[in-house]
This record gives structure tokens, sequence and C-alpha cells, in this order.
């Protein structure tokens, strides 16, 4: 009888995580549906504005590979150019410079900046992001592996050729 | 416009053929690849981020990026849904109630037709010319950039990598042999304008493929591969790849005589779809590599 009683604490209990579960799963989908349904209904060319500089102009401001570290050029389209860094054929780390026209809510975050790099203001974002705002564009270091810290990320971005950038328009 | 960005990457199936397909494939290329799926978990491992208002702006930027089509992420899954869209349906239904058992070929030697060695390398060479007009599009160089896609190749890793080892071991040797290379360098050669246009994916992309008519594309799709030989023959010698050693890996998952390779082709075309699968993947990452450093 005890026994019996038993199981069925245990079918009712599972039967409420069921429930519990399945009740919940369907609301993590959702959190994408507002900007699916806002960026459908535009037209053409809504991501990237049209002033927006070509991804090419950046690629002479990326810092040079030295010290066992490869440069390898990955994405180049209008507005934004990345590289990635490796190192022992793994990759280390992520190198971007963007446009923030398109983006103004990138460049609106560094209105509460209280540290520089390179004289330029910076901050940092999640755990494997420092950013920078030169101008109109924003150059980040991504780190890829553990071993790439944030002082990495702050070096490396000091060694883009920051005051060019900054003139480019 | 068709799914969203997120329920493709949602959707994308976790077992079935095709999962099975590339894993037995993993010997070419250990540990590249573990079948990312889900739009949120692609974005924790791509990025390493999990706070989730950061989540959440990496998601949006890449939706948007996504819809918008002048990006060109779109004409690539797009390309890659297109070359694998053959008579896919006769082999899926075969298969319904074969999930997840060990499936013997013999059976379904009635209802599969292997394709000469022509429509093969056809086949084989616009799914390679569909790789690097999808690598152009995603990576925002011009479409005919052969020499930055070859470049590009030794770069690859992960699942795009794994789709590479998929077409020279699935769409080259098994169907065509050791030598299918210089066999589809020769077949290219033979082939004619008239006999492209016959081609059915062919119709499909050739729009997209470089060149005024046909017969500049078919040049074009020959310079194509004629330029990633060398990367193909590189893979082949450095796994020691014969038709006999990927079939015995993909033995785990499918009972076939060595006599029935030509059947094991056309059964693994009508019944995988390994580049859409892994070329949505590849798009997911990309465009989730993009959004981070934008925000």
């Amino acid at each position: 009888m005890i026994l019996h009683r038993g199981r069925r604490v245990v079918a009712a209990l599972l039967l409420s995580v069921m429930l519990l579960t399945t009740a919940c799963a369907p609301t993590t989908p959702g959190r994408f549906d507002q900007a699916q349904k806002e960026s459908t209904q535009q037209k053409r060319g809504q991501s990237v504005a049209k002033t927006a500089t070509q991804g090419s102009e950046f690629n002479k401001f990326f810092p040079k590979a030295s010290d066992g570290y490869q440069r390898v050029y990955t994405q180049e389209k209008k507005g934004f150019a990345e590289a990635k860094l490796k190192k022992g054929g793994k990759d280390i780390a992520l190198l971007s410079i963007s446009d923030t026209t398109s983006t103004p809510s990138a460049a609106a975050k560094f209105s509460n900046s209280t540290k520089k790099i390179g004289g330029y203001p910076a901050v940092e974002v999640g755990k494997t992001q420092t950013a920078i705002l030169v101008g109109k564009y924003q150059v980040k270091a991504l780190s890829r592996d553990p071993s790439f810290t944030a002082s990495d990320r702050a070096d490396w971005l000091e060694n883009f050729n920051l005051d060019g950038l900054a003139k480019l328009k | 416009m068709g799914k969203s960005i997120v329920e493709l990457v949602d959707q994308l199936p976790t077992g079935g053929l095709t999962v099975s397909m590339l894993k037995s494939l993993d010997f070419v290329a250990p540990g590249q690849w573990q079948n990312p799926v889900g739009f949120v978990n692609t974005i924790k491992t791509v990025t390493g981020e999990d706070d989730e208002d950061l989540i959440q702006q990496i998601g949006e930027r890449a939706i948007y990026l996504f819809n918008d089509k002048s990006q060109g992420y779109q004409t690539a899954l797009w390309l890659y849904q297109t070359v694998d869209a053959t008579d896919r349906a006769l082999g899926a239904a075969a298969l319904a109630n074969k999930v997840g058992e060990k499936i013997p070929l013999l059976g379904f030697l009635n209802s599969v037709t292997p394709k000469p060695d022509k429509a093969q390398t056809i086949d084989l060479t616009l799914k390679l010319v569909a790789e690097l007009l999808a690598f152009c599009q995603i990576n925002g160089i011009p479409g005919d950039s052969i020499g930055d896609f070859v470049a590009s190749l030794g770069e690859y890793s992960g699942e795009s990598l794994i789709r590479m080892v998929a077409l020279v071991c699935v769409d080259g040797l098994i169907p065509l042999g050791p030598d299918f290379i210089s066999k589809a360098i020769s077949g290219i050669n033979q082939t004619n304008p008239q006999e492209l246009e016959q081609n059915s994916t062919f119709q499909n992309i050739k729009d997209v493929i470089p060149g005024n008519n046909a017969s500049s594309k078919l040049n074009f799709i020959g310079e194509s591969f004629d330029s990633v030989k060398g990367w193909m023959s590189g893979l082949v010698s450095a796994n020691n790849l014969t038709p006999q050693k990927v079939v015995s890996n993909l033995q785990s998952f499918v009972d076939v005589a060595d006599d029935k390779l030509d059947y094991l082709a056309a059964f693994l075309d009508v019944s995988t779809n390994y580049y859409e699968h892994t070329g949505t993947q590849t798009l997911a990452h990309r465009l989730i590599e993009r959004a981070v450093a934008e925000i």
C-alpha cells in the first residue's frame, strides 16, 4: 500500500516536471520573433547604411601579425572587415573594424566609457570582447581561446593604425 | 521568403542519415565537426558568451543581416540548398522508418539508379562551384575570385571542412573511383555547353555562375575544379583515401558490397543533404561572427 502510494507520488512528480518543462520550452524560440518581423518588413539594404565605408578600406589599418601569430582575413563586407589571429594552427582571436553608422547602439555604448586604449574610448563587452570607438568606427578584439586575455586584447587594439583610421572618411 | 535563420538552425536534425554519414567521415578530419544545432546554442558556441542580453543583441543583429538580401547570405544558403535538392524525397520516404537502424543497401537497389559518370562529374563540379560562389557571397569577395577561394580552402575548418571532405568522398571517390580527379577533369573537358544546359542543377544555379553563356560558364566550372585539384589530391593522399576505406567507415550505418559502390553513391545522393545541413551551419557561424563584432 505504502509502495503503491510512493509510486503515485513519483508519477505525479514526473508529470508535473514534464508539464513544467514543456510549458516553458515554447517561450525560448519567441525571443527573436520581433527582430524577425521588423527585419523582413523592410526592403533591401536595411542592415547596412548606404553611407557605410567599404570593408576593403579597413584592411590596411589592421595590425601586422608577429610573435608567432598568423593573421588571416575572413570577411570583408560594406561597413565591416574581420581577420582572425592564429597561433600554432589554432584560432586565438578575432580582430574587426565596423562602421557604426549602421548600428548606432554600438557607438552609444561608449558614452559611459571611463577607460581609454590608444587614446580612444574603450569598453569591455561580455567575457570575450574589448572594443574602442575611433570616430565612427568600432574596433574590436575578441578572444577565441582562454590564453588570449583582456590585456592581450588591449595590446592588439593599440597595434591597429588607429590615427590612420580616425582620418578615414 | 522561407524559414527564418532562427528556425533553420533550430530545426537542424541531430540524427538521421546525413548526420550519421558526416560523423562516419570524422576519420578524415578528426574532431572538426560536432554538428552544432540550435540558434542560441550556436551563438554561445561561436562567441563564448553566455550573457542573455548579449546573446539577444547578437541574435537580433544576425537576423537583420540574414534578412537583408543585399548581404548575400540568403544567396549562399540558396546555393547550398539547390545543389543538394536532387530527388531526395525518394530516399527520405524509403528511410522514414529506418532511422537508427543499420540499413541494408540491397533492398534499395530497385528504387535507386546510379548516374552515368558524366552526370556524376557535372554534379561534383557544380557542387564545388556552388561552394566557391557561396564562399564569395558569405565573405564578401567578388564572385569570380577563384584564387581567394583556393587560398582559403587551407583555412577551412569545422562544418566547412567536413562538407568538403564529404564532397571528395561521397561525390568523388565512391561514384568515380580512386582517380576521380582526372576522370572529372577529362569528363568536364568532354562536356559541351548543350549537355550542361540539360543538367537540372545547372539550370537552377546558372544565373549566379560567372559567364555570359553556357560555354563561358562551362569554362568557369572547369577552371574552378582545376584550381582545387591540388587541394583535393592533397586530402586524398594525406589520408590514404580510397573508395574501400571510405566505405568501410560508412559501414557503421549502411551495409554495402564493394561491387555496388555506384549504387551506394546514388543512395547517398537521394537520402542525404549534407551540403544544405553543413551549409546552414557555416552560414550561421559566419553571420554570428560578424554580428558579435558589430554590436
